[in-house]
């Protein structure tokens, strides 16, 4: 039975990948995977507390 | 894919009017810190060209630029900017998803080769064979390559696809890197920002329809319009600065009254951009106006050359690209940055009068 892969997911901030199972025409199965990382945790470890709200509030721009 | 209008077809169809228009154009030639005289040059091009085609890429981004570009508070430069260029896929507004969205972006790089426009906001990750950012299965690498490789011209908005910003910040977990890097030999223009101002994006563009060209740029590839002026020399609270009367403490008297804050890490003096010029918001403000020091976040490696956000700026490296546009050679550069500091210090001190003052003031400037 087929496998759907919907990659890019539009219309939300970041990357998104879904991929679905398809059988006798219903979804039995479903995944999701954000595609893309940039380690912002590790960047902002032993840095200055205060400017850490700086960077962090740059995960997302929305 | 259709036929395209030109781009006064497309503004007036959308009930701009012509008066809208010869103002949008008179705004843009002011941007530009071009003469008056080209305004009936840059109306004539927009009135005459077809739109070009776009496509505006999403790699290691938080989608600031784009919402930079897009959440005005009313129809305007934004709206313009949409029209001015035919954007053919941008994944946070297109309709399309998987499948047709890929197949919206591989047209315009077969159909249009050479003609397009690549926009891109966000890094590109080089580590481990680029795996932290895919897009339909490719790597971000990958589709840059064959996007911006083939394009008539990228256009780089933001800190990120400039030079890595943010996701390149020590210790860069993914080996993020700016579009330039990553696609050596490209025709490119970077308009970083944190994120980048739309009016000087759509400057850009306005200008290269109407001369053929790009405008000037610096040796980092920013457009001189928007990079060529530092802001502490066109900053509101300058004259504070002069007189020596700094903000101490988040919402001391001096925070209160708009004084200076360079104490309070302020990187103005260091950062070129336009802020205090066309500001943000149409125009409301920008952040040191808000109250909160300049991060220069329009500087390469912002996030680790200058040190702590909220330090003040006290050890000055001799990188030459931080303290001038262009040919100021580093000796130079330390000696005016020095001088600025000396100059802070000697303000600070007339300012006050009595010992304990005088005590105090020493004291924090040895502490910091």
């Amino acid at each position: 039975m087929p496998k759907i892969a919907i990659d890019p997911v539009t219309r939300i901030e970041g990357h998104l990948r879904v991929e679905v199972q398809v059988e006798g025409g219903k979804v039995i199965d479903a995944w999701s995977s954000g595609t893309m990382w940039r380690g912002i945790e590790l960047i902002v470890k032993g840095r200055d507390p205060r400017e850490v709200w700086l960077l962090l509030s740059r995960i997302c721009g929305v | 894919m259709k036929e395209k209008d030109t781009i006064s077809q497309g503004l007036f169809g959308l009930g701009v009017s012509r008066r809208d228009f010869m103002q949008f154009c008179a705004a843009m030639s002011a941007t530009l810190a071009l003469s008056s005289a080209c305004i009936p040059q840059i109306a004539e091009a927009l009135e005459k060209k077809k739109k070009p085609y776009a496509v505006w890429l999403e790699f290691q981004d938080c989608a600031g630029d784009t919402e930079s570009a897009l959440r005005a508070t009313k129809p305007n430069i934004a709206q313009l900017l949409l029209d001015i260029i035919s954007l053919e896929y941008h994944e946070t507004i297109m309709a399309g998803s998987g499948y047709f969205a890929e197949k919206a972006l591989d047209n315009v790089v077969k159909n249009q080769k050479g003609k397009y426009i690549a926009i891109v906001e966000g890094s590109i990750p080089m580590k481990d064979g680029g795996v932290y950012c895919t897009i339909g299965g490719r790597t971000a690498l990958d589709i840059a390559r064959e996007v911006c490789g083939n394009a008539l011209l990228t256009i780089n908005v933001g800190s990120c696809s400039c030079w890595g910003g943010v996701s390149s910040a020590k210790p860069n977990p993914t080996g993020a890197v700016g579009v330039p890097e990553a696609v050596p030999g490209i025709k490119y223009v970077n308009l970083p920002g944190c994120p980048m101002n739309v009016e000087n994006v759509t400057a850009t563009i306005v200008h290269y329809l109407t001369f053929g060209a790009l405008p000037l740029l610096d040796r980092e590839n920013r457009p001189l319009f928007a990079h060529g002026k530092r802001i502490h020399d066109n900053c509101e609270r300058r004259a504070h600065f002069d007189a020596g009367q700094y903000v101490r403490r988040w919402g001391d008297e001096g925070h209160r009254l708009g004084w200076c804050l360079y104490k309070m890490g302020c990187k103005g003096p260091e950062a070129y951009f336009n802020c205090p010029t066309i500001k943000w918001n149409e125009g409301m403000s920008y952040p040191v106006q808000a109250g909160h020091p300049c991060i220069a976040c329009a500087s390469k490696d912002n996030w680790d050359a200058f040190g702590p956000v909220y330090d003040r700026q006290s050890t000055i490296p001799g990188a030459g690209y931080r303290a001038t546009v262009d040919k100021v050679g580093a000796g130079i550069v330390s000696g005016t940055l020095a001088a600025i500091a000396a100059h802070a210090i000697i303000r600070a001190v007339k300012g006050f009068k009595s010992k304990e003052q005088l005590a105090e003031i020493k004291k924090s400037e040895d502490e910091s």
